[in-house]
């Protein structure tokens, strides 16, 4: 077993001596005796950003790499600095990284803010408070494997930031001192926005922990802030929320705006059944039945219920068309029209008046009407080429019949 | 002199008789018999295909007036002709069922051909002149399928060119001049449109014309059991007894093609994109299934060729010997004429099952 061993460790060094030859990584001497102790860190080297920036141990851990002793490559004098303790990391990282002169001729696109953010996260203040399990620099981004953000393999890469918040935050005895939940992460990972992440691999549209909270700034979104960072992506949503009468009013009651009826972490998709007016319904969270906000959510129920039954009776009409062999585009093309407008409909529900609602329905309603009258005049076009398709074969037989009287006074064979 | 229309008619007839041969025609037409037996109802077959094929140029003009062979206005034109053009659903179905029927009717009208010994001494040329009719029609099939320019036509043509492609040597040049380039793509559906509607029409005619040439030469095939025994010989006069029961024939045709249109019209799907991914259960039109089919059975490899090549090399073979039928049964050897019979009923089996085959999966 050793000496398999051994052999597994000469054909990585042989591996990694080859890939030195291809494309050398630094690290001189502290890599040769490191990475004969350490075959993991020596692997994740190989993929590192900074080792492939030419950045060598010494650059974070300071140290002599040609010293060929301990003595020649850590003792005194070289500046060895040995491991580093959390507060350390986030100052040998911010040494580069918030340094513009230094990152504009090395990365000039990377932003040098991370530690000024980190500073006013929740992470940075309880650091800085000398409570040293939470979250910094290497925690998120690892230590000797550093990948680009937009690597897959990236524990920050969007598909893979949710799990990486979660390794501490779903962790119930590693937060238990700090008395915060610890079901985010099993909610977030049925909701509609953890689905379209981590099933669909929506990296682009779909939003992870960072997108709400912050990255380097992470901290729990204010009331106040919630409109806005919903509005991020739910654009139109929070600007009709906002202008809506019930923006003050959740305002005067300190409700988060967006979380109070839709959450946050467990968000799921919205239905038309939320505006019913029946214990559980959203709107029945605030209002009682019988008043203004009750009725204006029945309205919207009713009228939202109309529709979505008049689009069976479309379906069923020009699905029997089609069978018929009948073409019924422009009635397919008005429904699709009536169908975004029932999607406009629904995100005109965050504006909370009853004429907004009503424009739109009338929209929706003649789009409705057209898609019905290609159904009605295809079906009836069928009927029309049925009496023509009689008419003909009538007109057809008697010619066959005269034709069949012609053959039959014709002379007879021979 | 009276100007009845019995009086005008005599004077055009003598008009005409003064400038053309008329009346050699007129005696020709009427001594040109056809023979009465119990194969006689096969020898309508090749003049319905001919009446159906007057339909397709027909409906084909018609539809010219408002078809627009480029991708990006194909499938609009034929939504267009389909829905908003009078009639012009009834003019496109028409044309697609009687483009599949004119087939089925090509393919009755060679096997029974075929099983009659209508191909021997001396109507060799006519039995050429068939399969090169035969080969322009299915030409006809292929090219006018993808013109509507939707998912099914668009994907099928890639299949179908791709397996032309697959012939060595030749294969790829003639797939990339069909395509117009590496993929089937936007330039694809002008070539297609361009081979359907001039080139096609153009030889087909002069074929067509060819093969009536040697029919009206050589008379109709008779059957053999007469040269042995003259006195069982039956003819009827072309004019008017078999033209009249072809005229009959015709009409129910025509009816029947009223029917299809009005039940089954011809569908259009969905418009091609040339960068969605094929859809399940791509299939060619029904009288290429089962080339598709049988390339399906073949192994990856068979020895040192690919197993479609080898696939294509045995329906070459096929094709081969069945194009030079007339000089391997010249009636001279019961024998072969027996061999070559059994091979034609296998040929109809083996067509027919693995056309239901590939219909069924």
């Amino acid at each position: 077993m050793k000496r398999i061993g051994t052999a597994a460790f000469i054909v990585m060094l042989w591996g990694l001596s080859a890939s030195a030859r291809a494309n050398p990584l630094p690290g001189g001497q502290c890599l040769t005796c490191h990475a004969a102790e350490d075959a993991e860190l020596a692997e994740l080297w190989t993929t590192d950003i900074h080792a492939h920036a030419g950045l060598g141990c010494e650059s974070c851990h300071g140290g002599d790499p040609t010293g060929e002793t301990k003595e020649a490559a850590k003792g005194r004098g070289t500046g060895y600095k040995g491991a580093h303790s959390p507060m350390d990391i986030t100052m040998v990282c911010g040494g580069c990284h918030a340094d513009v002169d230094y990152m504009k001729e090395r990365k000039p696109l990377l932003p040098t803010d991370q530690l000024d953010k980190y500073w006013t996260s929740e992470h940075g203040k309880l650091l800085k408070k000398g409570e040293t399990k939470v979250a910094q620099c290497a925690s998120c981004h690892g230590a000797h494997g550093i990948l680009e953000v937009n690597d897959a393999k990236a524990p920050v890469y969007a598909a893979n930031v949710p799990a990486t918040c979660g390794h501490c935050h779903a962790d119930a005895e590693y937060m238990a001192e700090f008395a915060i939940p610890t079901d985010q992460y099993e909610e977030y990972v049925g909701s509609v926005h953890g689905r379209a992440l981590l099933e669909k691999k929506d990296v682009r549209g779909a939003p992870a922990c960072n997108d709400c909270h912050g990255n380097h700034g992470a901290a729990p979104p204010t009331i106040d802030a919630i409109t806005n960072i919903c509005g991020t992506c739910h654009s139109y949503n929070a600007e009709l929320f906002l202008d809506s009468p019930l923006a003050p009013a959740f305002e005067a009651r300190s409700l988060a705006d967006c979380v109070a009826c839709h959450g946050k972490h467990e968000i799921t998709h919205a239905t038309d059944d939320w505006l019913e007016d029946e214990p559980g319904g959203a709107c029945r969270k605030c209002h009682e039945t019988g008043d203004e906000g009750s009725e204006l959510a029945l309205y919207y129920a009713d009228t939202l219920s109309s529709i979505r039954m008049s689009f069976d009776e479309i379906d069923e009409l020009l699905s029997e068309a089609e069978e018929r062999g009948i073409d019924v585009t422009e009635g397919e093309d008005y429904k699709e029209a009536a169908r975004q407008g029932l999607m406009q409909a629904r995100t005109l529900i965050h504006a909370f008046s009853k004429p907004v609602m009503e424009e739109k329905v009338s929209e929706i309603a003649a789009n409705q009407a057209a898609a019905l009258e290609v159904g009605y005049a295809a079906i009836n076009a069928f009927e029309e080429r049925r009496r023509g398709l009689a008419i003909s074969t009538l007109l057809l037989l008697l010619l066959t019949i005269a034709v069949a009287i012609k053959i039959r006074t014709l002379p007879p064979l021979d | 002199m009276s100007t009845s229309p019995e009086n005008r008619d005599r004077a055009f007839l003598a008009w005409l008789k003064d400038r053309y041969p008329i009346t050699q025609f007129a005696e020709w037409a009427e001594h040109k018999t056809v023979p009465v037996g119990r194969n006689a109802f096969w020898y309508y077959f090749g003049g319905i295909t001919l009446f159906l094929f007057l339909i397709q140029v027909g409906t084909g003009i018609m539809l010219m007036f408002y078809y627009k062979g480029s991708a990006d206005t194909a499938f609009e034109s034929v939504r267009f002709i389909s829905a908003k053009v009078p009639f012009g659903w009834l003019v496109r179905s028409v044309h697609a069922w009687s483009a599949n029927l004119m087939i089925l009717s090509v393919f009755i009208h060679m096997f029974s051909v075929f099983f009659m010994r209508a191909y021997r001494k001396p109507r060799e040329l006519t039995w050429l002149s068939g399969i090169v009719l035969l080969a322009l029609l299915l030409g006809f099939g292929f090219s006018g399928y993808l013109l509507p320019w939707n998912e099914l036509a668009f994907f099928a043509t890639k299949v179908g060119t791709d397996i032309i492609g697959v012939i060595p040597v030749i294969g790829e040049p003639i797939m990339y001049v069909l395509r117009g380039g590496e993929e089937v793509t936007g330039s694809t559906l002008p070539r297609f449109f361009a081979l359907h509607v001039a080139l096609f029409p153009a030889l087909l005619t002069i074929f067509i014309a060819a093969h009536l040439f040697f029919i009206q030469l050589q008379g109709i095939h008779e059957p053999e059991v007469w040269q042995e025994q003259p006195e069982k010989r039956k003819t009827m006069p072309f004019f008017p007894h078999f033209f009249a029961r072809e005229m009959l024939l015709w009409l129910i045709t025509l009816n029947i093609l009223a029917v299809l249109a009005v039940f089954f019209p011809a569908e259009l799907g969905v418009k091609a994109d040339p960068f969605s991914p094929a859809p399940a259960g791509i299939k060619p039109e029904w009288y290429f299934l089962a080339t598709f089919e049988f390339l399906k059975y073949m192994p990856a490899h068979v020895g040192p060729i690919e197993g479609e090549q080898f696939g294509l090399l045995l329906i070459s073979i096929g094709f081969l010997v069945w194009v030079l039928v007339p000089w391997i049964d010249r009636g001279r050897h019961p024998t072969i004429t027996k061999i070559v019979m059994a091979a034609g009923v296998l040929i109809l089996v083996f067509l027919s099952i693995m056309t239901y085959l590939g219909w069924a999966a």
